[in-house]
């Protein structure tokens, strides 16, 4: 078994920077933990999970597509140039984190390719941590994955009771990320692995749940939720597996910027028409579009469920609508 | 017991306290429900989690007596009876629980013609304390998991409810945190104050639920949502996280009741209650007026007297 010390992983980090790489981890930024551009080993913060998914280093909060520019009587339209983009190493994701991006792969190279996300997962690398800190609102087993599931991750690592971590290098990229840095890497037979924490919410039934959704597009459980829900953006923007964006021109009419960021369907506006019209008219039909796309129509399209068990979106919401316990009410339905 | 405690050595409120109230708002709610003197009762539930809440909307005496009180019930109500929500509950006379601050909420709500009084049932809350952001829920409050604007609250006592829920308990000695921060931000200097707030609406992500849960932000039409022409850049960057911030300190001036519910559900635990005490302190420096405290004809920034301080026209 490969091992790493906790120095050495801080040293990793101090190296690729060095090389010039994009190294981002869990770093404490005033008072929240996110995921940062780490300058120095030291910053790496591995002991709360990051307040926002790391999906945005994939899928920035805010990104320039293209900028314009009258000159003339021409516009000029000028692309981003993507081969700028920088070789990445994401370091400290826990599962429910380092999983996303396997889970968003398909969406974004589906119908339409969106070569922003994609670059960026091209030049990517991965470095997964088992979770031995979760609390009551995780709930990542439940979902298919589970504490130390290495899903997404190009190298994992599991913390050992000793303090330092047992190394698994996944793919292709993580064995070359190992071989470029071996002196770091140590031959052992490592400590005891520092033990899972319990999760409330173990086991559903995610074929059943899709089943009664397919069921129950009207059911009174939409609105018993959305006459609670003060459709705002929190549960979607900081979950790592939601990926709607909205486009928007700012500047002006002769001198802008095109820009994609961030959506949400629990926005009233969601899915306004330019028309006026708007199909998901009132909270209801949004809040069950949420449900809707994470266990059904995703898995419709892809074969994957839309959600990683984080519990992000738990703890978020401002009124407390916590999507493990709809999850449960549902599989314990019997109709 | 605590409650009838000296009030200056608590240094604990039991949970036997928050299960007198939640006692006290089941009957009354019962009462209303049974007597059809509402036609639903806003108040809260237990969540899933140990040591959560969430807002509910009963209709039915059965879920009536499920309702609680406890230092997890932090939301303010009031939401639940304007923009979206109005007419969530089927017509008729409603029902609300409501702590001290809640009731700032629905005060000015009524200055601003959006509820009337004799629409609401109010069971207000005697109210020791609700839990801060990411604090040990045990059940029991005390000093090192209080919420920062119950340190300094002085609506423990809800006036103006039609009945009250629990008798006076509050904890002693509590250091006025957020003052203190007022205090020390104010004491900067100008381009070091800028830079704390720059710092701050970086991380800003514009999820809007801070507007989301203010029932002061009630507008059909938000100016930061409208996108032809567009107001206010919603992107999240550092120009549009900055107009949208000026816009939302703005139009709360004078209108605020301080619920910090804004800053509680702020992902991105941006200090938001900071700039509605800063306005709040202008209006009351310029006017005299405090927002909340008893419905009012019109609040200040309402209103053009011929005695205005002019001052600030520079
Ligand atoms: S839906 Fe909630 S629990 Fe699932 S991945 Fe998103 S934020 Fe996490
Ligand atoms: S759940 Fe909603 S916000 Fe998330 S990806 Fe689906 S539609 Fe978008
Ligand atoms: S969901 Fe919770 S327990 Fe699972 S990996 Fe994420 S943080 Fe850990
Ligand atoms: S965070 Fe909560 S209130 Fe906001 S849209 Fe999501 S479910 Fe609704
Ligand atoms: S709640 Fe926080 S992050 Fe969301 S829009 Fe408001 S200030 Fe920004
Ligand atoms: S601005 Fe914030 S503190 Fe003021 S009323 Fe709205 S939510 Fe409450």
């Amino acid at each position: 078994m490969q091992i790493i010390t906790e120095q050495n992983l801080r040293n990793l980090i101090d190296l690729l920077v060095k090389e010039a790489k994009l190294v981002v981890g869990p770093k404490l930024s005033g008072s929240v933990v996110l995921y940062e551009p780490l300058t120095a080993g030291t910053e790496l913060t591995l002991d709360a999970l990051p307040r926002r998914s790391s999906k945005e280093l994939f899928f920035p909060v805010c990104e320039d597509i293209l900028s314009y520019k009258r000159e003339g009587g021409a516009m000029k339209v000028t692309d981003v140039d993507r081969s700028k983009f920088p070789e990445t190493v994401l370091i400290g994701a826990p599962p429910c984190d380092a999983g996303s991006p396997s889970i968003l792969d398909a969406v974004m190279s589906w119908d339409y390719k969106d070569e922003f996300y994609l670059e960026r997962r091209r030049k990517s690398t991965i470095v997964g941590i088992a979770c031995t800190k979760g609390d009551d609102a995780c709930f990542c087993r439940a979902v298919g994955l589970s504490p130390d599931a290495e899903n997404g991750s190009d190298l994992f690592l599991t913390p050992l009771k000793d303090g330092s971590y047992a190394c698994n290098a996944v793919t292709e990229k993580g064995q070359a990320l190992v071989a470029a840095h071996k002196n770091l890497f140590a031959e052992g037979a490592g400590a005891e692995p520092v033990p899972f924490v319990d999760q409330a919410v173990q086991k559903l039934d995610l074929v059943k749940i899709k089943k009664w959704l397919e069921e129950h597009f009207e059911d009174p459980l939409w609105e018993r939720i959305a006459d609670i829900c003060v459709g705002c953006g929190a549960c979607a923007f900081i979950c790592p597996a939601c990926h709607c964006f909205d486009i928007n021109d700012e500047g002006s009419t002769d001198d802008g910027v095109r820009r994609k960021h961030w959506d949400a369907c629990g926005f009233a506006k969601f899915t306004n028409h330019a028309s006026g019209h708007n199909p998901r008219d009132v909270q209801n039909k949004r809040y069950r579009n949420r449900i809707m796309h994470k266990f059904k129509y995703y898995d419709d399209k892809f074969g994957k469920t839309l959600c990683t068990g984080c519990g992000r979106c738990i703890r978020a919401c401002p009124v407390g609508i916590d999507i493990a316990e709809i999850l449960e009410t549902i599989n314990a339905k019997q109709d | 017991m605590n409650a009838r405690a000296n009030k200056n050595h608590l240094t604990s409120i039991e949970p036997a306290y928050y299960e007198a109230v939640t006692e006290a708002i089941r009957k009354e709610a019962v009462k209303i429900l049974k007597e059809e003197t509402v036609v639903g009762v806003v108040g809260y539930l237990p969540g899933r989690r140990k040591g959560t809440a969430t807002p509910a909307l009963v209709t039915s005496v059965e879920e009536a007596e499920k309702l609680i009180f406890s230092p997890a019930c932090v939301n303010n109500l009031s939401v639940y009876l304007t923009k979206a929500k109005k007419g969530v509950l089927k017509q008729g006379k409603v029902g609300i629980v409501a702590k001290g601050c809640d009731m700032r909420a629905l005060a000015g709500l009524m200055t601003e013609s959006q509820l009337q009084r004799e629409d609401l049932f109010i069971i207000g809350v005697v109210c020791p304390g609700v839990y801060g952001f990411g604090v040990e829920r045990t059940g029991t409050l005390t000093e090192a998991n209080i919420a920062r604007k119950c340190r300094e609250c002085t609506v423990h006592m809800p006036e103006g409810a039609d009945v009250a829920a629990g008798t006076h308990a509050e904890l002693a000695d509590l250091t006025p945190e957020e003052a203190e921060e007022m205090a020390r931000i104010e004491a900067m200097p100008q381009a070091e104050r800028w830079a704390f707030w720059k710092e701050h609406f970086s991380r800003c992500i514009r999820c809007m639920a801070c507007r989301q849960v203010c029932p002061f932000c009630y507008c059909e039409q938000c100016l930061c949502d409208k996108n032809r022409p567009q107001a206010v850049e919603s992107s999240p960057r550092p120009a549009g996280n900055m107009a949208w911030h000026l816009v939302r300190a703005m139009h709360l001036a004078g209108r605020c009741g301080g619920c910090a519910e804004c800053e509680r559900v702020c992902p991105m635990d941006i200090p938001l209650n900071l700039l509605n005490r800063r306005m709040a302190k202008e209006l009351k420096e310029l006017y005299d007026f405090e927002a909340g405290l008893a419905p009012v004809e019109k609040g200040p920034l309402n209103q053009y007297k011929e005695d205005d301080d002019q001052s600030f026209i520079k």
